[in-house]
């Protein structure tokens, strides 16, 4: 991913801060952000989102949807947004992925424009997340040949697999850090394809103060390096037009 | 690998996983277990490993709400990639499509519902189509086109991006 690629597999990136409930949030914080950012992002959207809230209660899981309005801010090219609801920030960059050293300007840029216009006082959880849409040119794919992490069922079971859906989090920084990889096929009946998503997050709130925050986000962005490398075969690397060491 | 039997899709994965969701080349049966199914499952099983939420992916959005159009409401995606690259660009539309989609399924329940990107060859001009394929076309068409059309139009003002729902008059496949 920090390596330059002729054909990258990145379908989006995205980049999320949610804040503690005790962060104060009103209905003027988009328009005053919005001052903030319009040079980057002039063009802005409104959606209405809704969101699935799963609690745990001595009774179990418990879940809830919710209705919230979101802010959609694009840039000119329509590349890059920025979505602002409440208590939540994110910088999403979408095909083609610009490299590292670009999108992480405006990440800080956001973050920073959040910071002027709301007290921010403590975070809920950040979030790095890296989706990768992977196409392969074949109708018959040997997974094994590609990955380094896959679902692995023995020979008793069936072989007519049509979909799957893998995951597996991973423990970083002393449980502070959780990062989330998920290898699933992807919708779509003309090219076999499947989704290698990972997405890297602080796992509990406020275990990232908000002046560490974008120390954090760089931190992030070495770790979902590291699994990307580790997920995938010098096979697969080869089809993206990475350099094979 | 063994060979497939005949009335089963044919598999592209050589690694073997579980069990699967009803043939996406039949979209009028009922599937047995979807993944969406599979996966609330594993949400409730593995709540502890699980239970938080991930950063708000359009990609992973848009993914989802295809994938619930073709196994809820038999819609057959052509281009998917194509369709994938249109939302990412209009993802103010994600809040019109579905709605569009059951309109188009309640006026015509029988028809094959086909979505697809609609390219102009001529200038640089593209939509998002939802085509609607009957066994047999006659004059109430365009008033049932319309009727559906109704239901979503005005939810298109201030988007950037088009849907349109129209027929190329083919017979289902």
């Amino acid at each position: 991913m920090g390596k330059k690629c002729t054909n990258p597999p990145i379908v989006e990136a995205v980049c999320e801060f949610r804040l503690v409930q005790d962060t104060r949030w009103d209905l003027t914080v988009p328009g005053l952000f919005y001052e903030k950012v319009k040079d980057s992002f002039p063009d802005r959207e409104q959606r209405v989102v809704q969101e699935v809230e799963v609690i745990q209660e001595p009774q179990g899981l418990q879940q809830r949807v919710r209705t919230a309005e979101h802010v959609l801010l694009f840039a000119p090219d329509r590349k890059m947004l920025i979505q602002l609801g409440p208590r939540l920030l994110v910088i999403n960059v979408l095909k083609p992925y610009p490299t590292w050293r670009e999108f992480k300007p405006r990440i800080e840029m956001a973050w920073e424009a959040l910071q002027q216009v709301v007290e921010i006082k403590g975070l809920e959880r950040v979030g790095l997340r890296y989706i990768n849409r992977i196409e392969f040119p074949n109708q018959d794919v040997k997974l094994e040949e590609y990955f380094e992490f896959y679902p692995f069922v023995g020979q008793r079971l069936s072989q007519q697999v049509v979909a799957f859906i893998s995951g597996v989090e991973f423990s970083y920084t002393d449980d502070r850090d959780r990062c989330r990889v998920q290898l699933r096929s992807a919708i779509g009946e003309e090219k076999v394809a499947v989704i290698l998503d990972i997405d890297y997050f602080v796992a509990r709130a406020r275990a990232v103060g908000v002046s560490e925050t974008l120390g954090w986000v760089e931190e992030a962005h070495s770790r979902v390096e590291e699994v990307f490398e580790g997920c995938i075969t010098d096979k697969l690397r080869s089809m993206f037009g990475e350099e094979v060491a | 690998m063994q060979a497939a039997p005949s009335n089963a899709m044919a598999s592209p994965w050589r690694v073997p996983i579980t069990f699967l969701s009803g043939s996406r080349s039949a979209p009028e049966q009922t599937p047995i277990k979807t993944m969406f199914d599979m996966l609330a499952d594993s949400l409730r099983i593995c709540g502890e490993i699980f239970w938080q939420p991930q950063s708000a992916s359009i990609s992973m959005e848009i993914e989802s709400m295809l994938s619930r159009f073709e196994r809820d409401e038999g819609v057959r995606l052509r281009h998917t990639d194509r369709i994938l690259e249109y939302l990412l660009q209009h993802p103010e539309l994600m809040e019109v499509v579905p709605v569009m989609v059951e309109a188009a399924r309640r006026h015509f329940p029988q028809a094959q519902l086909v979505m697809d990107v609609y390219q102009d060859p001529e200038i640089e001009d593209r939509y998002l189509v939802l085509y609607v394929r009957l066994e047999q076309y006659d004059e109430s068409l365009v008033e049932r086109l319309e009727k559906a059309e109704e239901e979503y139009l005005s939810r298109l003002a201030n988007k950037e991006g088009w849907i349109q729902l129209t027929t190329d008059f083919r017979k289902p496949e």
